[in-house]
């Protein structure tokens, strides 16, 4: 275990925080928990650099991973929303660099960070036909017409 | 002369890649910047899961023309990790080589690129030129100059000769020469201080706040690297330096890029003199098992990062991408400011943008127009207008 990891695992003792392997940490916490969780990494551990923000389609919910890198340790927060309800705290006040990352989560899977300063479209054609293409349930305008 | 507004783009605004800049001008000097991206979308992240891994291991090699070896690494890396195998020694340094060749012909790339921006052609010539040199020892290795197909899951598919060694050894010579020649240019040249010091300036605290990668932060003083803060291949072997300036402007980039090429040849240099003797590829199951895996490597624009996630088939659940240039597009908006127009090409540049990589995700065969519709450039014409007007631009 490097010094990182030492400190990683010190402040965020009592939290269900997971070694995958050598310097790839995970930690899950329910969405309420967010804000708090990223003002731990920000004001206790100093990490500044966010990697960037994953999200994925589990079935019901929408799982959100948010990459940070501190000294060579790649620190992952999971957490996830309701299909049904998709919103989520922005965390672009305590970390700026996220806008774009946001973005483009609200773009590709409908995930809706509350708190967001811009979330016009930043990938997808001005004249998108709507819907989340990285949902499961996605289909492609071709295969919808051939299913009818 | 009031506040204009001046839309640059989507078609080359700096380079040969689709991109818009809307920037906000008070007389010449820029007050404001926003940056619309998505005109190069292929929608690979979604295509890739319903791919196998074997057909990935193609697709995700064309994210990017330049810097394809750093995707598709990630890539194996990712998927070695689930399985949990381990690629044989020559295996890893092959892959090394690859990616040092990779980071010499974009530098070398880029240089040419930052001298055509400033109105320097003649660096432009003579860098493309040495790129060939580059070229050349890839496709002597690989059968490719770009988009090499050389990584198999389990290790790598062509092996290095002893002749392709001593052509590799002969290369990094000639490279040498070249670089120490450019690295005075860099440094002595009154065309490239006069339009590149002071211009663009990315404090460090700025850098980190915006989370910018690789040479753009290095340029500022950021002592960031991931080939030396979370070693993969076979870094953990090599001596090497990272390379940093503390000038914040695009000078500083410049160097930067200039010295890591000497870096890159030590590199090689040290691949090629210690090639381990074995097994250059392992097999691998076609099926990968239910997990998770990061996987982020130093990319020739800095950090590349990809995530895996498995479901015990033959095809990913879901796979993401973050390309460097998206990471360093917040730092761009914030070097534009309180610069010149005849500036933003050069600003733009420095971060060696890259709009094929970045824009990734959607796979669009039509959208509300009817399939196939072609539309002339008539019509195209008129739907610009229309596009600018409703966004509040006078035609």
């Amino acid at each position: 275990m490097t010094t990182t990891e030492e400190l990683i695992t010190e402040v965020l003792k009592g939290l269900p925080v997971q070694v995958k392997r050598q310097r790839r940490m995970f930690l899950t916490v329910p969405r309420n928990d967010l804000i708090k969780t990223m003002n731990i990494l920000s004001s206790e551990l100093n990490i500044q650099h966010l990697s960037t923000i994953t999200a994925r389609d589990t079935g019901n919910d929408l799982e959100i991973l948010y990459h940070f890198f501190l000294n060579g340790v790649v620190i992952t927060i999971r957490t996830s929303c309701p299909k049904n309800d998709p919103t989520v705290d922005s965390i672009v006040n305590v970390f700026p660099s996220a806008v774009l990352y946001e973005r483009e989560i609200h773009d590709i899977l409908g995930i809706v960070p509350t708190g967001h300063p811009d979330l016009r479209t930043l990938i997808l054609p001005d004249n998108w036909m709507g819907g989340y293409p990285l949902r499961k349930d996605w289909k492609q305008p071709a295969e919808q017409e051939a299913e009818e | 002369m009031g506040i204009v507004k001046l839309p640059i783009g989507p078609q080359h605004p700096a380079l040969k890649e689709p991109e818009n800049f809307t920037i906000t001008l008070d007389g010449e000097r820029v007050i404001d910047v926003d940056i619309r991206i998505g005109y190069t979308h292929r929608g690979i992240e979604k295509l890739m899961e319903s791919r196998t891994y074997t057909q990935n291991l193609y697709l995700v090699e064309r994210i990017c023309g330049i810097c394809s070896y750093a995707h598709v690494e990630n890539f194996t890396q990712n998927v070695e990790e689930i399985l949990g195998l381990q690629i044989p020694k020559r295996a890893e340094y092959i892959r090394t080589l690859f990616l040092e060749l990779e980071r010499l012909h974009s530098h070398f790339l880029w240089l040419g690129v930052a001298g055509h921006e400033i109105g320097f052609d003649t660096l432009f010539m003579y860098t493309w030129q040495d790129r060939e040199v580059v070229q050349d020892l890839l496709e002597m290795i690989s059968g490719n100059r770009v988009n090499y197909a050389m990584n198999a899951i389990g290790g790598v598919r062509r092996d290095v000769s002893e002749e392709h060694r001593k052509k590799v050894l002969e290369g990094m010579d000639y490279l040498e020469k070249r670089t120490e020649y450019y690295k005075e240019v860099a440094i002595n040249e009154k065309t490239i201080l006069a339009r590149a010091e002071n211009v663009g300036i990315l404090k460090p605290k700025v850098a980190l706040k915006l989370a910018a990668v690789g040479p753009t932060a290095r340029a500022s003083g950021i002592m960031v690297d991931i080939r030396k803060d979370d070693p993969y291949a076979s870094y953990p072997d090599i001596p090497f330096d990272v390379i940093t300036t503390n000038t914040n402007d695009v000078l500083g980039r410049v160097v930067v890029r200039v010295l890591e090429v000497f870096e890159s040849i030590k590199i090689i240099r040290y691949l090629m003199g210690h090639l381990p003797d074995g097994e250059i590829i392992t097999k691998a199951p076609r099926k990968v098992p239910e997990g998770e895996s990061i996987s982020h490597t130093e990319a020739p624009r800095g950090e590349d990062f990809h995530y895996l996630r498995s479901n015990g088939t033959e095809k990913p659940e879901r796979y993401k991408v973050r390309t460097p240039t998206l990471a360093n597009l917040p730092a761009v908006a914030e070097m534009l400011k309180e610069t010149y127009l005849a500036d933003v090409p050069i600003i733009v540049a420095a971060i060696d943008p890259c709009m094929g990589c970045m824009d990734r995700v959607l796979l669009l065969k039509k959208g509300k127009e009817k399939p196939g519709e072609l539309i002339d450039g008539e019509r195209l014409r008129r739907y610009g207008i229309k596009w600018y007007a409703e966004r509040g631009w006078k035609a």
